[in-house]
């Protein structure tokens, strides 16, 4: 065959060798006798599942090729029929995905980081410890409720052009690393803090209610139970960063007036940005009161709905800046997920972890829960945090433990993507920046990795059963 | 001619490529395009990060591959090969953003066109759709940490390539000319003739056989390098040597020798497997290589 056909071949074959890979391994596994312990349609999602785990974490084709690939899959291999499958593919917690990445598209167009850049110089001075402290405190308190992604659009730029304020004639290598994860890793630590924080927790929220014994999670029953993560995530942040990054000054006179001079132009509050806030409010609130009734996704469509009926946002500028790619993949993994706990491929993984651990399970209570988080640490440093979640969720709800339990510890150490720079986007934002290195996450993130974890199972032994008892959350 | 200059950052190893990158195209009269690969996200997070790269971009915080493109220009100007106007001013706003790929031309005053180019993703991947898309004829870059990386380079890169390897600006470089049967010999000796000649360079042809009878094709080889060297008007010493060609080549460049020679003839395939003497020679060489297609 001729070079210039034989050339791009391989070079194809080389960029996609993990699609191949995928196919080759679905293959021989679907020949492949199975356990007789699992149905065949539960063997078949198994090996879908297997396949689009390794597609989405080595992203060979685009993401959404992906989704696409999981729902004609989900029908050929007889799994459910196509009605079903259809159906499986849009629920609330994918309403909630599209309606909050509208709605944090219309929040970045107002103009916010300004009055937050403000409102920070206002609350820190100029002091640097109180400046990383403002930063993880206020990024975690605003991504618990906005989304983290929100937050970053709306933190960095800020702590960035501090970052670039301060430059003078001295290497500030360790002010720069400690102000830009001081933002990134508070807005992780927040993130958890409500259902409305990120997709992973919306999406556990969607795998608890259908549990054969469903558990519905109110907005505000998540808050109970999240949120003292949060709160000391937020304190500890600061300590564990000036602990692992030295700052080459202790005041940034100059950097600060310089930042005063560039947000002062902004006078005083505009009616647009009122109503931007007014909207956030109202949506909310109807989070808090009026989850049950409509879910949260009708509520965060109805967001997105009011700030393009308030003209503050064009639909040109959320059309072009909402991934709708992600919002597909939601709906494709999420499905997976439903067929998973279908066919019953959940379970049988579950047990056979169970069975592996032996008596151990039984004896150390806190193992399925040390386990789960190992696990779903480990592959959202892998695969991004939000896409654990869904891929794994329907497996750690059936680990043993109980399963309200074991779905908030994979929610909350999904967040715990502190040594990598691909887990969440501050973090692949500041890493692009090129102002931060692969080691830094490495240097900072083991304290706030052994930290979060610590607090996590203390949390899960003793906070939680204590709550659910007082509340009586089911 | 149109030639592309493949920049990692704004290290001191990025500006020697750009400075070999200019005197090159400076030589062949081409218009120059200079691209950076940036890293990309994760697609799950791609539409967060865009997001935010909006704030920042108001708040005049360039996309870290703009900044380096923005060094690129800058060092441009500063030598003396390519003639830019020293006013041109570079507006992050003049830059055009195509799906995946962002463009910005600037105007020159002796009428070559330079371009920079930024794109996401992974180097090889990227630089090798715009090769094939714009048709470049010789690929500028530093060398690859990984040999496989090299390996994939050499053979994917639908261009002749110039690998900027343990170059010193402060060497003067001889140039080495190796000869023999493969179909881009006859282009390797143009394309170092023409090197030769505009930077008055000393020419070495070297003819490397594993036996010491040499095939015809290679004598024929060498015997036209040397016409068309003297017709050129190029002083050059004639070496034909048996032996290991990877080793030979590698040795009698040194580190003062820009080694020349064509890419292999051979099988794509088994080129992939078992890799192919100029990829070799791209891999363990202590010098740069440029090696035509």
């Amino acid at each position: 065959m001729n070079n210039d056909i034989i050339r791009p071949l391989i070079f194809w074959a080389q960029q996609k060798r993990w699609l191949l890979f995928a196919f080759l391994l679905g293959t021989i596994m679907y020949w492949l006798p199975y356990p007789e312990s699992i149905s065949i349609s539960g063997y078949r999602t198994l090996i879908l599942a297997i396949m689009a785990i390794i597609l989405i974490i080595t992203e060979p084709v685009p993401l959404p090729a992906t989704a696409l690939l999981i729902a004609v899959l989900e029908v050929s291999f007889h799994i459910a029929p196509a009605a079903e499958v259809a159906q499986s593919y849009m629920n609330d917690s994918v309403f909630f995905i599209m309606g909050s990445l509208m709605m944090a598209v219309a929040i970045v167009h107002q103009g916010l980081d300004t009055r937050l850049a403000l409102g920070i110089i206002r609350f820190t001075g100029n002091k640097v410890s109180n400046i990383v402290f403002g930063f993880a405190l206020i990024s975690a308190i605003l991504s618990s409720f906005i989304g983290e992604h929100t937050v970053v659009a709306l933190m960095l730029p800020v702590g960035l052009s501090l970052v670039r304020n301060s430059k003078g004639h001295r290497d500030i290598t360790n002010l720069t690393v400690l102000i830009l994860f001081s933002i990134a890793y508070g807005s992780t630590v927040g993130s958890v803090g409500t259902p409305s924080g990120g997709a992973r927790n919306a999406i556990l929220i969607e795998y608890l209610k259908n549990l054969p014994n469903p558990i519905y999670l109110s907005y505000s029953e998540w808050i109970l139970m999240a949120y003292p993560m949060v709160l000391i995530g937020m304190f500890t942040t600061s300590i564990m960063l000036k602990m692992a990054f030295k700052p080459e000054y202790a005041h940034l006179d100059t950097a600060i007036r310089k930042l005063k001079i560039q947000v002062a132009h902004r006078g005083k509050i505009t009616g647009k940005e009122l109503l931007s806030i007014i909207i956030f409010g109202i949506v909310f609130m109807g989070w808090i009161l009026l989850n049950e009734e409509f879910g949260m996704g009708i509520i965060a469509l109805a967001g997105a709905f009011l700030y393009m009926a308030t003209g503050l946002v064009e639909w040109k500028d959320i059309s072009k800046n909402t991934n709708w790619g992600v919002i597909l993949l939601f709906s494709g993994v999420i499905s997976l997920g439903i067929q998973m706990k279908n066919t019953g491929a959940a379970q049988w993984i579950g047990n056979s972890i169970i069975g592996y651990s032996g008596d151990a399970i039984a004896s150390l209570t806190f193992l399925p829960y040390f386990i789960n988080i190992l696990l779903t640490t480990t592959l959202s440093n892998i695969m991004s945090s939000s896409g654990t979640v869904a891929v794994i969720g329907p497996i750690t709800l059936n680990m043993g433990g109980d399963p309200l339990f074991m779905g908030m510890t994979t929610a909350i150490s999904s967040a715990f993507g502190y040594f990598s720079a691909i887990a969440a986007p501050a973090c692949m934002i500041i890493y692009s920046s090129g102002l931060v290195k692969v080691s830094d996450f490495l240097r900072a993130g083991w304290r706030m990795g052994i930290m979060s974890i610590l607090t996590l199972l203390l949390i899960q032994a003793f906070y939680w059963p204590f709550i659910v008892k007082f509340f009586n959350i089911q | 001619m149109n030639f592309l200059i493949i920049i990692k950052d704004t290290s001191e190893q990025s500006k020697n490529i750009l400075q070999i990158g200019a005197r090159v195209a400076n030589a062949f009269s081409a218009n120059l395009s200079i691209i950076h690969v940036g890293k990309k996200s994760k697609a799950m997070i791609e539409g967060e990060v865009s997001l935010a790269r909006i704030t920042m971009g108001e708040w005049n915080i360039l996309h870290p591959g703009i900044e380096v493109l923005n060094w690129a220009y800058e060092r441009l100007k500063g030598f003396d090969t390519i003639e830019i106007d020293p006013d041109t001013e570079l507006k992050p706003e003049n830059y055009v953003n195509h799906t995946k790929r962002i463009t910005l031309s600037l105007p020159q005053s002796s009428g070559r066109d330079v371009k920079l180019i930024l794109r996401e993703g992974e180097m090889i991947e990227e630089t090798s759709k715009d090769i094939d898309e714009f048709k470049y004829d010789l690929a500028i870059l530093g060398c690859p940490k990984k040999k496989r990386n090299t390996h994939q380079v050499v053979q994917f890169f639908n261009t002749s390539v110039l690998i900027v390897k343990n170059f010193n600006k402060d060497r003067t470089y001889k140039i080495q000319l190796c000869v023999d049967d493969s179909r881009a010999t006859k282009r390797a000796v143009v394309f170092g003739a023409k090197i030769g000649n505009h930077y008055k360079k000393e020419v070495k042809i070297l003819t490397v056989s594993k036996t010491n009878l040499f095939k015809s094709g290679y004598r024929n080889a060498h015997r036209w390098a040397q016409k068309y060297l003297k017709r050129t008007q190029i002083n050059c010493e004639s070496l034909l040597i048996s032996g290991n060609p990877v080793d030979i080549i590698i040795t009698e460049a040194g580190n003062d020798h820009i080694i020349i020679m064509g890419k292999a003839k051979k099988n794509e395939f088994f080129k992939y497997i078992w890799g192919s003497k100029p990829i070799h020679v791209a891999q363990k060489a202590n010098a740069p290589v440029l090696l035509i297609n």
